[in-house]
């Protein structure tokens, strides 16, 4: 009779910090599922995948840079439009996301990624589309962009966590900053020894700006609400406990700081430039994964 | 989102009744093509909540009939060995070899002795079938006084003190508050309109609309969960030690407040009755009756003499009665209170002694003693206070005790019967208007009432008890042992030994009992049973059909089951017990039978007529029911089905209605409103003082010696026979010690009956969304201070060794002294796949020993000194 | 136009979960799906403490946040202010769900279809029957509606929803003790604007301003 024990205690009180236990849903603070559980875990990527290439979009404008432009279109658009598409229930219908731009962030967004996808052709295919009108409407659509998953996420009240000011600099800054890095990885690839050392400035300003924006969010989350701050402290709880020490504490932050040390003053490497890359976009998914996995609502009792 | 109606070939809805629990209310079913889909309520019955309301697992009862796990066939044991754990090894068997193994064994020990046979009934199943009849079925079998009965389900944690008081002052098996008058409700161990006890949904909008008409409710018990989560106020108190709190504030209104009804003790009690100083009542030497003092006339008089005016009778006083001295039994009463003050009781519950204090206040300041109350012309005294109990408090070895004091405080203040008060379940029945079967209660010896229909002997006129034992259950012997008898224990072979009972048990025939698990200790009840042939009506094989059964016959759920008696002969328990118009329901079929089921009533039937005892049952049918036309009355030889017999018994009982009542599926009509505040209109006395308790006592003493049973060596206490409410402790709380410091109790959920209901997955899905369904409560300081959490498992341990798992979630409103399990969890039949694994079993922890009985009413101490540890 | 409503009145209700268990049965829900729920919680310390329970539903609110999140008017609200849902125009992105402060949003997949009551044994006549005559649009989210198709068969007949049964949501009909009522919240008379003005009725977690169309009273 054991096993059967077993089981009913893992149904009704889940053990790894991250499951909710039936009696207690909507009268304790109550974790959202819709948006990283099951199926839920593409949109976390699509997420990612569009704003890291908006992100990457973004930065080669500032270069001129056309593949970089062409590869961060591709990312947002191919990348993070198929995921999309994977975590729709009826993607064929897809097209009728763009019925409510009015009251819905997220026709909003969509908007914006179709007005991205066809401007930023454009771009790609003129000759001469790098000019400073074409740059600008492309920068501010990327900014957009690279703002949408946590706009969309920041309009839903009940979610304290997701719903403060405070997460839209983190947003942006992550967007740029991995884009960033991307883009610089490219410049790696291409050879362009003195385009890579030149923009390690901006990998360390935006390093700095990334790292202070994840302060800011957690102290900001940890004294905005009780129940926000239980999104903070279920981050060091169970299972979570682990992606965020790793994740964040040596992906995100540790690793890109040695790394960015080692190279500072320009002194780059094109392989520690990769490795900086791979544990950013681990460290980033990390972060996205968390503030994803911990939105809770407001108990309704 | 909507309806295909394209789909639908056939929509209709079926009146039939509820039988989920023994409640019994109305209920109609959708039947979309053949599918039974939806289980409403009706809307016009008074036997149901408010409009067409059905509380939840009446909701889900269509899942009884859309179990895949339903047996469909006979199933016969195979495997020789029997015990828990060990697998029947089942063979479906076809109905005729069933049939054949049940005659060939009945027809065998019929030769020898009937009382070798032993019958269940359960009470999930009172209003899923026939009520009453399986114990005149068993009496055509020879068996007699309904000693032979085990009673599965609610077992012997059943009511026996609620339901020998019940019949004793009200005629009726159980008791409720007035809802539509009172403004005062005391509970205790009872959860009387917020979810279980009988006519549950009845009693709950009853409820619903006295809490909203502002009254208080104040409850007593260990945990404020269904009954004490809905209180005004609840309040903490051990098990078992009610009659302490009620004993205290049968003092504060006596002696200290001294505010009683006078009247009402004068004329409706036995207190007025002059006692020797024996205790014993002095009797008239010619006509035997009890005498009273008349003090206008200054003479002893017979108690029913009618030129004694109710008020002149004496209270007080002592006189002489030819030579020997005597006084009114309420002076010894009176002075036995005094011992009983709200701190002593305070240190024994529990409850701060503040509290009992204001209660004890709140009690009297709204009992209005002397005002009266006029409804629809007639003029009633007014009572607006009320006091019930049931399973809960009464379920320990002072059980009578307990129900007593509870009742005393309403004895005190006239709250019996009148609006208000504390009334019974209706004790009369008038019949049908154009029909026959009415059933009114009589005034019986000392001029306490009869009960016109009670399942089980009567409670009065009490019997002596006699010797030897002529059934399992000694009712002989133990003689208020209403429904659930003592002998099923341990000692069992030494009580047969002695008290003369010579049938040892050979085979067991009944419906759905599953008391293995759900009375005490398993491995006793499996001892005591296993050596019989086993076999049981029912729907899945639960836990006492795979441990002991061997032949499992498939029956019809109560949506299948054409039963026109279901709740025929149930008034006295079940229906409305406010002013409210008669509703009766019938069961009518919402689809046909599963696989080869059969309604028991019609195998008992088959039995019957095999063995050769059918024309005594239908004899006994003929006689219950008073039929009297010749056209109705069953005649020797005819062998009709459950439904051909409900065609004439009901032509009887609705005369030229009988086919409309039929069509509609229910019957209704007007209950007088003198038939349900009937105190002052019956002129009759509560035996308050017990004194029959003194003859009891001496014929028990005298059998024990002449038997050489060794009650003292069982521990059988039995100074309990003691006619005056008195404090005893109950046998869990003397088990209490350093090690074993904790007591466990059971309680019902609202979405439990018993143990059937774990297997319906409508009902399992919304348990493990309750935070306590499941789970072993226990107070959250406790738990912390033990260092157990939410989620951990577990291992209740009792003295004898008996262990049980469970899962704990802390709660506040309990009591720090004990340990909380609903209902009949722990299952673990491979035939009920739902209901494995879930909660945790409660009864096998109660130790099955006879001290661990009430010695009078036969209840079981259903609470039990434990120790708790990380399993 | 009335506008319905609901009162829930916390005071009268006993937890029995009949109208979690009605609703089930009324629209054919698979295991694991609930438009009405009850919640079961405490509040205070011993000896004090005292239970809390309240039954949820969709809210119908009248600044539905499901309604504002959903990006292509699948979510809307009626007329007769029923926040419903057109099922033929729902894409599966639940941002309503996600929007919903009182968590009543479900969404239907393969994984929802496939329970079973009895896991493992096969789908009963009755889960069969179901599926036809009460579909759900697979990757669709799906929620109370106030047993819309009951208002308007039963208003189209002539029968008042809050008084006629046939008119009136299922958990409204079952629940035994009268804890539910139903209404026109636009019309001054009506039972429910009387309890909610002498009660002085509460909407759950009024602060998210979506002005909910379900009311307690205690």
């Amino acid at each position: 009779m054991n096993d059967n024990h077993q089981n009913l205690v893992e149904t009704m009180f889940p053990s790894d910090g991250s499951g909710i236990k039936p009696y207690e849903w909507m009268i304790s603070p109550t974790r959202q599922r819709q948006w990283i559980d099951d199926k839920g875990v593409f949109l976390w990527l699509a997420f990612f995948f569009s704003e890291i290439g908006a992100g990457m979009y973004f930065m080669s404008l500032f270069y001129s840079f056309r593949p970089g432009i062409v590869i961060g279109w591709l990312i947002t658009l191919v990348l993070g439009g198929i995921i999309h598409m994977l975590y729709l229930g009826n993607p064929k219908r897809a097209w009728r996301m763009l019925m409510r731009p009015n009251t819905s962030e997220l026709s909003r967004g969509i908007w914006i990624i179709g007005v991205f996808a066809v401007l930023g052709f454009l771009q790609i295919i003129i000759p001469g589309g790098f000019n400073m009108v074409f740059n600008f409407i492309m920068g501010i659509l990327c900014l957009l962009i690279i703002s949408h998953g946590f706009a969309t996420m920041n309009v839903i009240r009940a979610l304290p966590a997701w719903s403060s000011t405070i997460v839209l600099p983190l947003s942006l800054i992550s967007g740029i900053w991995v884009g960033q890095q991307l883009l610089q990885f490219v410049f790696v690839l291409s050879g362009n020894s003195a385009m890579v050392s030149g923009m390690e400035v901006w990998s360390a300003t935006f390093f700095l700006i990334y790292f202070l924006c994840i302060g800011l969010y957690a102290w900001g989350t940890w004294h905005m609400s009780d129940v926000a701050k239980m999104s903070i402290r279920k981050m060091l709880e169970g299972d979570l406990k682990r992606i965020t020490l790793i994740g964040v504490g040596v992906l995100a932050v540790l690793v890109p700081l040695i790394f960015t040390l080692i190279m500072w003053g320009g002194n780059t490497n094109g392989f520690l430039v990769f490795l900086r890359l791979a544990s950013v976009l681990a460290g980033d998914l990390a972060i996205r994964y968390l503030i994803m996995k911990t939105a809770v609502y407001n108990p309704l009792l | 989102m909507t309806y295909k109606t394209d789909e639908i070939w056939e929509d209709k809805w079926v009146n039939t009744t509820c039988g989920v629990c023994y409640c019994g209310c109305g209920a109609k079913v959708r039947v979309v093509n053949g599918v039974p889909v939806k289980i409403e309520g009706i809307k016009e019955t008074t036997m149901g909540g408010t409009n067409a309301g059905l509380c939840g697992k009446g909701v889900a009862g269509l899942m009884y009939y859309h179990d895949p796990n339903r047996i469909k066939k006979p199933m016969l044991r195979t495997n020789p060995e029997k015990g828990i754990g060990v697998d029947p090894k089942w063979k479906e068997i076809e109905w005729e070899e069933a049939y054949d193994i049940i005659t060939t064994k009945m027809k065998k020990i019929m030769e020898d002795d009937p009382n070798k046979i032993l019958f269940t009934n359960q009470t999930m199943r009172a209003s899923d079938g026939p009520h009453n009849h399986p114990y005149f079925y068993a009496q055509a079998f020879g068996v007699k006084n309904n000693g032979n009965f085990i009673i599965g389900g609610g077992s012997l944690h059943c009511g026996n003190a609620c339901h020998m008081l019940g019949g004793l002052i009200h005629g009726a098996w159980s008791i409720a508050p007035d809802w539509r008058y009172t403004k005062y409700v005391l509970k205790w161990g009872s959860s009387k309109g917020t979810g279980s006890g009988h006519s549950a949904m009845t009693n709950a909008r009853l409820r619903a609309d006295a809490v909203r008409r502002g009254i208080k409710e104040i409850v007593f018990d260990p945990m404020g969960n269904f009954a004490g989560g809905k209180a005004t106020e609840w309040l903490a108190i051990l098990p078992g030690t009610d009659a302490a709190v009620g004993l205290a504030i049968a003092n504060y209104i006596v002696n200290i407040r001294g505010e009683m009804d006078i009247l009402y003790l004068k004329a409706k009690t036995n207190f007025v009755y002059l006692i020797k100083e024996d205790g014993t009542y002095m009797r008239h030497e010619k006509s035997d009756k009890p005498l009273v003092y008349d003090t206008k006339d200054g003479k002893i008089k017979e108690y029913d003499d009618t030129s004694a005016a109710w008020e002149d009778l004496a209270l007080d006083g002592e006189y002489e009665y030819n030579g020997e001295k005597v006084r009114p039994c309420f002076v010894p009463f009176k002075e036995h209170l005094k011992q009983f003050t709200v701190e002593w009781a305070a240190e024994i519950s529990t409850v701060p002694a503040a509290k009992i204090l204001e209660v004890a206040k709140g009690w009297v300041d709204n009992a209005q003693i002397g005002s009266t109350i006029t409804i629809e012309g007639k003029t009633f005294p007014y009572r607006p206070v009320s006091s019930v109990t049931f399973r809960g408090s009464q379920g320990h070895t002072n059980g009578i005790h307990q129900v007593a004091a509870i009742d005393l405080m309403a004895q005190l203040v006239g709250a019996e019967d009148v609006p208000g008060g504390t009334l019974g379940w209706p004790a009369i029945r008038r019949a049908y208007p154009g029909g026959h079967y009415e059933q009114t209660c009589t005034v019986g010896t000392d001029g306490v009432i009869v009960p016109s229909v009670f399942y089980s002997h009567d409670p009065w006129p009490v019997h002596a008890p006699t010797y030897p034992a002529t059934n399992m259950g000694c009712v002989d012997v133990w003689t208020h042992c209403t429904l659930s008898h003592i002998p099923y224990v341990e000692e069992v072979d030494y009580i047969h030994e002695k008290l003369g009972m010579k049938s040892k048990p050979e085979m067991i025939f009944g419906i759905s009992a599953n008391f293995v698990i759900s009375n005490s200790d398993w491995d006793t009840a499996v001892k005591n049973f296993k050596d019989c042939f086993v076999v049981q009506n029912d729907l899945w094989i639960n836990e006492t059909d795979q441990a002991i059964g061997d032949l499992i016959l498939p029956d019809v759920s109560y949506l299948e089951k054409d039963c026109w008696s279901s709740e025929i002969d149930a008034f006295f328990f079940s229906g409305s017990p406010s002013y409210e118009d008669w509703y009766v329901h019938l069961q009518k079929p919402v689809a046909k039978p599963i696989g080869e089921s059969r309604f028991f009533m019609d195998v008992y039937l088959e039995v019957a007529h095999r063995v050769g005892v059918l024309d005594k049952f239908n004899a006994k049918l003929n006689d219950y029911y008073g039929i009297k036309d010749p056209d109705l009355q069953i005649k020797p030889g005819e062998k009709l089905t459950w439904k051909e017999i409900g065609e004439r018994v009901l032509r009887w009982v609705y005369g030229p209605d009988k086919e409309k009542i039929e069509e509609q599926g229910y019957a209704t009509w007007h209950k007088p409103i003198e038939d349900v505040y009937w105190r002052w209109e019956i002129d009759s006395r509560c035996p308050v003082y017990m004194e029959y308790l003194i003859h009891d006592r001496r014929a028990l003493e005298k059998i024990f010696e002449e038997t050489g049973f060794d009650y003292k060596k069982l521990e059988m206490d039995l100074d309990q026979y003691t006619p005056l409410p008195t404090w005893f402790w109950p046998e869990s709380h003397k088990d209490l010690d350093s090690e074993y410091d904790l007591l466990a109790f059971s309680y019902r959920d609202i979405l439990h009956t018993n143990n059937t209901t774990f297997q319906n997955p409508y009902v399992d899905e919304v348990s493990k969304m309750c935070p306590y369904t499941f789970t072993i409560t226990l107070n959250t300081t406790m738990a912390k201070e033990r260092g157990f959490k939410d989620g951990d498992i577990i291992c209740i341990e009792n003295k004898y060794g008996v262990k049980e798992k469970g899962i704990v979630k802390t709660m506040e409103a309990q009591s720090p002294k004990v340990i909380g399990i609903a209902g009949q969890g722990g299952l673990w039949a491979d035939g009920r796949p739902i209901a494995k694994g879930k909660g945790a079993n409660f009864c096998k922890l109660l130790p099955s020993k006879l001290k661990y009985f009430d010695p009078v009413a036969g209840n079981m101490e259903t609470a039990v000194a434990v120790k708790i540890y990380k399993a | 136009m009335p506008r319905w409503g609901m009162v829930i009145d916390v005071k009268r209700c006993i937890a029995c979960w009949g109208c979690t268990i009605a609703c089930k049965e009324e629209h054919f829900l698979p295991p694991g799906v609930f438009f009405n729920r009850v919640l079961i919680g405490e509040t205070g310390k011993f000896p004090t403490s005292s239970k809390l329970i309240y039954p949820i539903l969709c809210n119908h609110c009248e600044d539905a946040a499901c309604v504002e999140a959903c990006p292509t008017g699948a979510t809307y609200v009626r007329e007769d202010g029923i926040v419903a849902i057109d099922e033929s125009k729902c894409v599966g992105c639940r941002a309503c769900m996600i929007a919903c402060p009182y968590q009543q949003r479900t969404y239907y997949d393969e994984k929802a279809k496939n329970q079973e009551y009895f896991p493992g044994q096969g789908k009963t006549e009755m889960e069969v029957i179901g599926e036809k005559l009460y579909p759900f649009t697979l990757g669709t989210v799906i929620k109370c509606n106030f047993c819309s198709e009951r208002i308007d068969d039963g208003m189209k007949k002539g029968l008042t929803p809050g008084k006629d049964e046939d008119a009136t949501p299922a958990c409204v009909n079952i629940c035994p003790v009268g804890a539910r009522v139903f209404g026109d919240l636009d019309d001054p008379n009506s039972e429910i604007n009387r309890l909610i003005m002498e009660k002085k009725g509460k909407q759950l977690r009024k602060e998210f301003g979506t002005e909910p169309a379900v009311y307690y009273i205690d």
